[in-house]
C-alpha cells in the first residue's frame, strides 16, 4: 500500500516536474517579444513618407504625409500633399502633441479630451499616434499561442493594461513573427469587444530591412471604412537631432 | 314620480344638498383649472425650451441626427427654406451648419461645436440674441467674429476683443483653421450649451469648413406648438416631391430633445398622483354626505317601506338623488373652473420672483393656463365617476333596512 503511495506521489512529481520544465522551454517572454518588434518597426530613427488614404463607403481622400521618428518618444508629421493642407503639422514628445496650422500660424497643443479622437479624420486617433510606444510600459505581456506561418513562427502576444495605466484600451493582443515584424494588432474595449484591427500587409524590403509597406487601420463594426498607409519611401538613420522635434521646429517650414 | 320625488328630496334640505354639491364642484373647479395649468406650462416651458437652440422642427440629412458627420449635408438649403417659407403653420427658419472642432486661446484648448449661424434668421427663430451678456451680438456684416456661451468663455479664459483659434476638418476633408475674435458671450441658463458652442456668421463658417453652400439644418419654428406635426407632415410631403439629391428628415421637438418630453412625461405622473389623492378626498367627504343623509333620513325610509314601498324603488330615488346632485356640482365646477381659467388664459399668471430670471433667459415672463376639452373633460369625468361609484354604496345600503328598525331608529 505505501509502496503504491510512494510510486503515484513519484509519478505526480515526476510529470509536475516534466510539464513545468515544458513550459519554461515553451514560454518566450511576452514583453522582450513586443520590445524588439517596436524596436524593428521605429528603428533608433526614421525618417519616412507615407501616403495616408482613408477610405468611406461614399468617399475616399488621400495625402501625403512626411514623418521622422526618433528612439520610442518622438515624432514629427507633416502634410506635404494635397496642396490645400500642406504644411499642416504634428509634434509628439513623450505623451504631449502639439498640432500646428500655416493658414493661422499657430500652434495649439491637444487636450488630454481630444487624445482618443481621429488624427485628421482618418482610423488612426491621436492617441494612437502619441502613445503607440506606451504599450511597453503600460501593459502586462503575455505569450498566449505561436502557430507556424510560412515556415515562420507567429506569436500571438496579449497585452492587458496595468492597473491604472492611463490607456483607453481594455486589452490589445499582438501578432509578430519570430524576426519581429508586427503583423496584427487588435484592439478591445472593456468589455473585451473587439474595436478595431491594425494589419501590415506587403512585407518586402524597405529602408533595408523588411517591414509591411501598408499598415491598414479597420473598424470592427464597418467593412467598408478603413484608413491604410502606405510607406513610399522608408530610411532607417542612426540618429536625428533632437531640435527636430520641437515646438518651434513644428513651425517652421523649413525644417530640414 | 321618482324623478319628482327625488327632486323634491333634494331640496327638503337645501344646506346639505348645496355643501355636497359644493364639495363636488371645488373638486371639479380644481381639477378644470390644475390641468388647465398643467399643460399650459408645458407649453411655456417647451416653447422656452425648443426657443433657446432647437426649434419646433428641423430638416436635416438623413441620419445627421445619429452620426453627426460633416459630409451628411442639406446641400441646397435655398430649395428648404422655400418648402418651409411656403408652408403656412411654419412662422419663421434659419440655416445652421455645425462642425466638432478644436477652439484654441493663448493658452488653452477644448473640443467644441462650432455653428455656423444666420445672425438675422436666428434671432427670428431662437432666443440667442436676447440672452448676449458681454459684448454685442452678431450682424450680418461679421466676417471672423464669434459669440460664445459663458462657461467656455471662463474655461478658455477669454472676454469680447479676444482671439480664438479654431481646428477642425472641413466638409472635403481638408483642415478647416481659423481666427476669430470673440464678440459677445451668451448665457442660455443650459450648462451643457454654454459650455460646448462657439457661433460664427454662416457665410464664414461655409468657407473656412469648405461647405460649398450646404447647411446640416434648417431650423423652424412655428405659430404654435400645436401647429407642429401637420407642419412636419407638410414638409415631408413637400420634400419626398421634390425628392433628389441626398434624402432629407423633418424631425420635430420630440425627436430632437428627447430629454423634454419625458421631463414632462415624468411631471403629469406627480401631477396624476396628486390628483388621485385629492379625488380620494373628495370621495370620501361625498360619501360621509351621502351616508349621513341616510342615517338623518332612517326614519323617512322606514315610512315609505311600511307604507310599501320596494327597496328596490327607494334605491332608485337615492340614485337619481345623487346623480343629480353630481351632475350639478360638476357642472358648476366645469363652469366655475372654466371661467376662472379663462380669465388667466387672458391675463396670465406671474410667478412671484421669476420675472427677473425669466426675462434674463429670454423666457415669457406669465405663464399662461390653456383651457382645453381634455383638460376640462378629464377632472370633471373622473370626479363624476368617483362620485357616483361612492354614491352608489349607500344607496344599496338602503336595502338592509328593516322598515321596523328604521322607524324606531331617529
Amino acid at each position: 500500500m505505501m509502496k503504491l503511495f510512494k510510486a503515484t506521489t513519484a509519478a505526480i512529481l515526476a510529470l509536475a516536474f516534466a510539464s513545468g520544465i515544458a513550459k519554461a522551454q515553451d514560454s518566450v517572454d511576452g514583453l522582450a517579444l513586443v520590445d524588439a518588434a517596436v524596436k524593428y518597426y521605429r528603428g533608433q530613427a526614421s525618417v519616412a513618407t507615407v501616403r495616408m488614404i482613408v477610405h468611406r463607403s461614399d468617399w475616399e481622400r488621400e495625402m501625403t504625409i512626411k514623418a521622422w521618428t526618433l528612439g520610442k518618444k518622438y515624432s514629427l508629421f507633416y502634410i506635404t500633399d494635397p496642396p490645400k493642407d500642406e504644411g499642416n503639422g504634428t509634434l509628439k514628445r513623450e505623451t504631449d502633441m502639439w498640432t500646428y496650422n500655416p493658414k493661422v500660424n499657430r500652434v495649439i497643443k491637444l487636450p488630454p479630451s481630444m487624445m482618443s479622437q481621429a488624427w485628421m479624420g482618418s482610423d488612426f486617433s491621436n492617441n494612437d499616434l502619441a502613445k503607440s510606444d506606451s504599450i511597453i510600459d503600460d501593459y502586462v505581456h503575455e505569450v498566449e499561442a505561436e502557430k507556424t506561418v510560412d515556415g515562420k513562427t507567429v506569436y500571438t502576444v496579449l497585452s492587458m493594461p496595468k492597473p491604472k495605466a492611463p490607456v483607453i484600451w481594455g486589452m490589445q493582443k499582438l501578432y509578430i513573427r519570430e524576426d519581429h515584424i508586427l503583423l496584427r494588432q487588435e484592439f478591445y474595449d472593456e468589455e473585451m469587444a473587439l474595436v478595431k484591427t491594425m494589419t501590415g500587409e506587403q512585407i518586402e524590403t524597405l529602408g533595408g530591412k523588411l517591414f509591411p509597406r501598408i499598415w491598414r487601420m479597420q473598424k470592427a463594426d464597418a467593412e467598408n471604412e478603413y484608413t491604410l498607409l502606405d510607406y513610399r519611401e522608408l530610411e532607417f538613420k542612426e540618429s536625428l537631432p533632437e531640435r527636430l522635434f520641437t515646438v518651434s521646429s513644428l513651425q517652421n517650414p523649413k525644417r530640414m | 314620480m321618482d324623478l319628482k320625488l327625488a327632486w323634491r328630496n333634494i331640496w327638503r334640505n337645501p344646506r346639505r344638498s348645496v355643501l355636497t354639491m359644493a364639495a363636488i364642484a371645488f373638486a371639479t373647479l380644481l381639477l378644470v383649472f390644475m390641468l388647465s395649468w398643467q399643460f399650459g406650462s408645458y407649453a411655456t416651458m417647451i416653447n422656452a425650451s425648443v426657443k433657446i437652440h432647437t426649434g419646433h422642427l428641423q430638416v436635416q440629412a438623413d441620419g445627421y441626427r445619429d452620426d453627426r458627420d460633416i459630409r451628411k449635408v442639406v446641400a441646397d438649403p435655398d430649395a428648404v427654406g422655400r418648402i418651409l417659407g411656403g408652408t403656412p403653420p411654419v412662422s419663421a427658419y434659419t440655416f445652421r451648419a455645425e462642425a466638432f472642432s478644436l477652439v484654441s486661446s493663448k493658452d488653452r484648448t477644448y473640443g467644441v461645436l462650432v455653428t455656423g449661424i444666420d445672425p438675422e434668421k436666428e434671432a427670428a427663430v431662437s432666443t440667442l440674441a436676447d440672452t448676449v451678456r458681454e459684448g454685442e451680438y452678431l450682424s450680418a456684416a461679421d466676417t471672423d467674429r464669434a459669440l460664445i456661451g459663458t462657461l467656455l468663455a471662463e474655461n478658455l479664459q477669454v472676454a469680447p476683443g479676444d482671439e480664438l483659434v479654431l481646428l477642425g476638418q472641413g466638409r472635403d476633408g481638408s483642415i478647416a483653421a481659423t481666427v476669430l475674435v470673440v464678440k459677445g458671450v451668451f448665457s442660455s441658463g443650459q450648462d451643457e450649451f454654454d459650455r460646448s458652442v462657439v457661433h460664427m456668421p454662416l457665410d464664414f463658417f461655409q468657407e473656412t469648413y469648405s461647405m460649398r453652400g450646404a447647411v446640416h439644418a434648417a431650423v423652424a419654428v412655428c405659430k404654435d406648438l400645436e401647429a407642429m406635426p401637420e407642419a412636419k407632415r407638410e414638409i415631408s410631403r413637400k420634400l419626398a416631391e421634390q425628392g433628389r439629391g441626398r434624402p432629407l428628415a423633418v424631425f420635430g421637438w420630440k425627436e430632437l430633445v428627447p430629454g423634454l418630453l419625458q421631463a414632462i412625461k415624468m411631471d403629469l405622473i406627480i401631477g396624476f398622483i396628486f390628483y388621485l389623492i385629492l379625488i380620494v378626498v373628495v370621495a370620501f367627504s361625498i360619501l360621509n354626505t351621502f351616508l349621513m343623509a341616510i342615517f338623518e333620513r332612517k326614519r323617512e325610509f322606514g315610512v315609505m317601506m311600511a307604507l310599501g314601498t320596494t327597496p328596490a324603488r327607494l334605491t332608485r330615488v337615492l340614485v337619481y338623488e345623487s346623480t343629480a346632485m353630481t351632475m350639478l356640482g360638476c357642472a358648476a365646477g366645469i363652469l366655475a373652473g372654466a371661467i376662472l381659467t379663462a380669465y388667466f388664459q387672458a391675463n396670465g399668471i406671474v410667478v412671484p420672483g421669476a420675472e427677473e430670471i425669466a426675462r434674463e433667459f429670454g423666457l415669457p415672463e406669465r405663464i399662461y393656463p390653456r383651457l382645453s376639452l381634455l383638460s376640462v373633460s378629464i377632472g370633471a369625468g373622473i370626479v363624476l365617476l368617483i362620485t357616483l361609484v361612492t354614491a352608489a354604496y349607500p344607496a344599496l345600503r338602503v336595502r338592509r333596512l328593516k322598515p321596523l328598525d328604521a322607524l324606531r331608529a331617529g
